[in-house]
């Protein structure tokens, strides 16, 4: 049986409870285990970066609990829950990700210093980690000269730097043409399966949701569907 | 990685950190330069008072100060010049005998400060022989003549080469007498110093007072005019302290201390003024740094940099352009200190008459001292690290997800 990564009860977010309530996301219950390559779907206004955020511990739920690899991060201090978040969680958000005056070798090795890594081993497993992501070349290249897609196969290297649990990417296409799109998602998907690396992205790009294995769907804050499919 | 950082982030916006310290630059110089231009002042004015009067220090009879009496004066002794002197810091001991006596000239009579000295040393000092305005200067100890304030002479309506007799007290009650040729007039800046002070040589004066080798006081002159109450303490040890007494020119002189302590409070306004605009100026580049980096700073925190770290960077970014601009207002301001320093300003027109009236040189001199400079960088570094605790605490409050999506 496969190790459960993300466990979320009953979780809600409701903005402004005082004034005018939004309940942008309502009870929803979500199970994801070791290994899953997951679209988290929607229309715009539907509540998926806010589940995203929430399991990340960006966010905290009004109601509810989340529970990572068995930890409960909603009940974690702020800095505990960066603590975690450092040691279990890779994030790729939807564009300007990286910090601009670092290259991309120093950008991937930047959460292993805080992890407080050796140099060497650093850079060993940066310069792994940028050839998995097809970018060896551009090691010494700073963000802004850099593609789109060059920057966020450079987010998806850094956020496997820390070996997370899982990777949550909040919608991380949206501004890539299809070339550089289908780069990333083959990337991913390729880490997915040979590495066992658990992936939840929220995206409302049809190619993307192809890709995935499983489909949630969220409207109006709820989960309408949950679905398996075979990637194509 | 967190000095690194800092220092790239304030390069990303190069004319915006230029400006902040150029700024800093401007302000430190300046800072600097009105500092050493009123300490240098301050000094000179101080200089110029104390050669004529205390010294910087004074030795005299424990309890003289208290009753300036003639049987309050102690005997010249050489082997506590010798011991003076051990100081380095002490450049030049000048005995004086003061004493008070009636002066008649003609139907005139006054009361006058006698002040028995040794012409060449205050020549030295205070430069007493360029105040003649008319007549000579005494020359040696032994010079049965007198030099006169200009204003006492008027007083007195008496001319160079004209006699004037002294009745006064002497040492142990005997009568203190003497009949002595004005030989020159002084003008002296101070002006109750120019109505009522006779100059005599030290040996007359003495001969005149029955106190063969006694002195009222030996004052002291100083290279370093700073930490004066060590040095007193230092010279107070090296003497006998039941004898003497070491006072400094500010326990003499409380009113011109507390003149200057009120005149520099104009100054510390001028400088706060200075500094509260560069506050602004760095206070501004901090809030755009947080307000331009807000999306960045919220995805660094949201990959597991903790917060006290990125306070820790806005910090460094701060102390950086600071010390930027502290560096270069140093160098710049050495330069100009010094070049002032060997070039001081020489007063012209009716600035230099108005200087000499008052007995002050009439040259601005700059003070080199290593502390103006010292104290101008550490105010300029504390202030941005004050200013800096605003981002700082900004960073604190940031919630990771509306960072990301400002």
């Amino acid at each position: 049986m496969a190790k459960t990564i993300i466990d979320a009860h009953n979780v809600s977010k409701t903005f402004n409870p005082k004034t005018v309530p939004v309940h942008a996301v309502q009870n929803v219950h979500l199970h994801i285990e070791e290994g899953e390559f997951i679209a988290l779907v929607g229309p715009s206004g539907s509540g998926k970066s806010t589940l995203l955020n929430m399991m990340g511990g960006l966010d905290e739920p009004t109601a509810g609990t989340v529970f990572i690899d068995g930890v409960e991060i909603t009940k974690l201090s702020e800095n505990k829950l960066i603590d975690f978040r450092l040691h279990n969680i890779g994030f790729v958000f939807q564009s300007f990700n990286l910090i601009p005056v670092l290259t991309a070798k120093e950008n991937v090795g930047f959460v292993l210093q805080l992890q407080h890594m050796s140099k060497k081993e650093r850079e060993k497993r940066v310069l792994n980690l940028l050839k998995e992501v097809g970018l060896e070349d551009k090691i010494n290249s700073k963000p802004g000269e850099l593609s789109g897609g060059q920057q966020q196969r450079v987010a998806v290297a850094r956020a496997l730097a820390s070996k997370p649990k899982i990777i949550l990417a909040d919608e991380p296409t949206a501004n890539l043409d299809s070339k550089a799109a289908a780069n990333l998602l083959d990337i991913m998907a390729k880490l997915n399966k040979e590495e066992k690396i658990t992936f939840l992205f929220s995206t409302h790009d049809q190619r993307v949701i192809k890709k995935a294995r499983r489909v949630i769907t969220l409207v109006d804050g709820k989960i309408d569907s949950d679905v398996e499919q075979s990637p194509t | 990685m967190l000095l690194k950082l800092a220092w790239l982030n304030i390069w990303r916006n190069k004319r915006r950190t230029i400006i902040t310290a150029t700024s800093v630059f401007f302000a430190v110089l300046l800072a600097i330069i009105f500092r050493s231009l009123t300490d240098g002042i301050y000094d000179n004015m101080i200089h110029n008072v104390v050669s004529y009067s205390s010294g910087y220090l004074q030795i005299h009879q424990k309890g003289y100060w208290d009753e300036q009496s003639i049987d309050n004066t102690f005997e010249e002794d050489e082997q506590l010049y010798q011991e003076l002197l051990k100081n380095p810091n002490v450049t030049h001991l000048i005995p004086r005998l003061q004493t008070f006596a009636l002066a008649s000239y003609a139907d005139k009579t006054k009361g006058v400060l006698i002040l028995g000295i040794d012409p060449t040393k205050e020549k030295v000092v205070n430069n007493l022989h360029e105040k003649i305005i008319d007549g000579q200067y005494i020359e040696n100890v032994n010079e049965n003549a007198v030099v006169l304030g200009e204003g006492l002479a008027s007083q007195l309506k008496l001319k160079v080469n004209d006699k004037l007799v002294f009745l006064g007290q002497g040492y142990h009650a005997s009568s203190a007498a003497g009949k002595y040729k004005v030989k020159g007039l002084v003008k002296l800046g101070a002006i109750e110093l120019n109505n009522n002070v006779v100059y005599m040589p030290l040996k007359q004066s003495q001969f005149m007072h029955g106190a063969e080798n006694r002195l009222s006081s030996i004052s002291v002159m100083l290279d370093k005019t700073k930490n004066l109450e060590k040095l007193k303490q230092s010279l107070q040890k090296s003497i006998d302290p039941d004898t003497y007494e070491v006072m400094t020119w500010k326990e003499m002189m409380p009113e011109m201390d507390q003149f200057i302590e009120a005149d520099s409070t104009g100054h510390y306004i001028i400088i706060g003024i200075l500094y509260f605009i560069i506050s602004f100026g760095l206070f501004g580049t901090l809030l755009m740094m947080i307000f331009e980096r807000k999306h960045e700073l919220g995805i660094l925190i949201a990959i597991g940099m903790k917060k006290r770290l990125l306070a820790t960077i806005l910090l460094l970014e701060s102390i950086l352009i600071s010390l930027i601009g502290c560096f270069v207002g140093i160098i710049a301001g050495i330069l100009v200190v010094k070049w002032f320093t060997i070039n001081p300003i020489h007063l012209t027109g009716e600035i230099k008459e108005v200087y000499e009236d008052y007995g002050i040189e009439s040259i601005i001199y700059f003070s080199s001292q290593e502390k103006i400079f010292i104290v101008q960088t550490l105010i300029v570094l504390v202030l941005s690290i004050l200013l800096a605790f605003y981002p700082g605490y900004k960073v604190m409050k940031l919630k990771p997800v509306e960072a990301i999506n400002s």
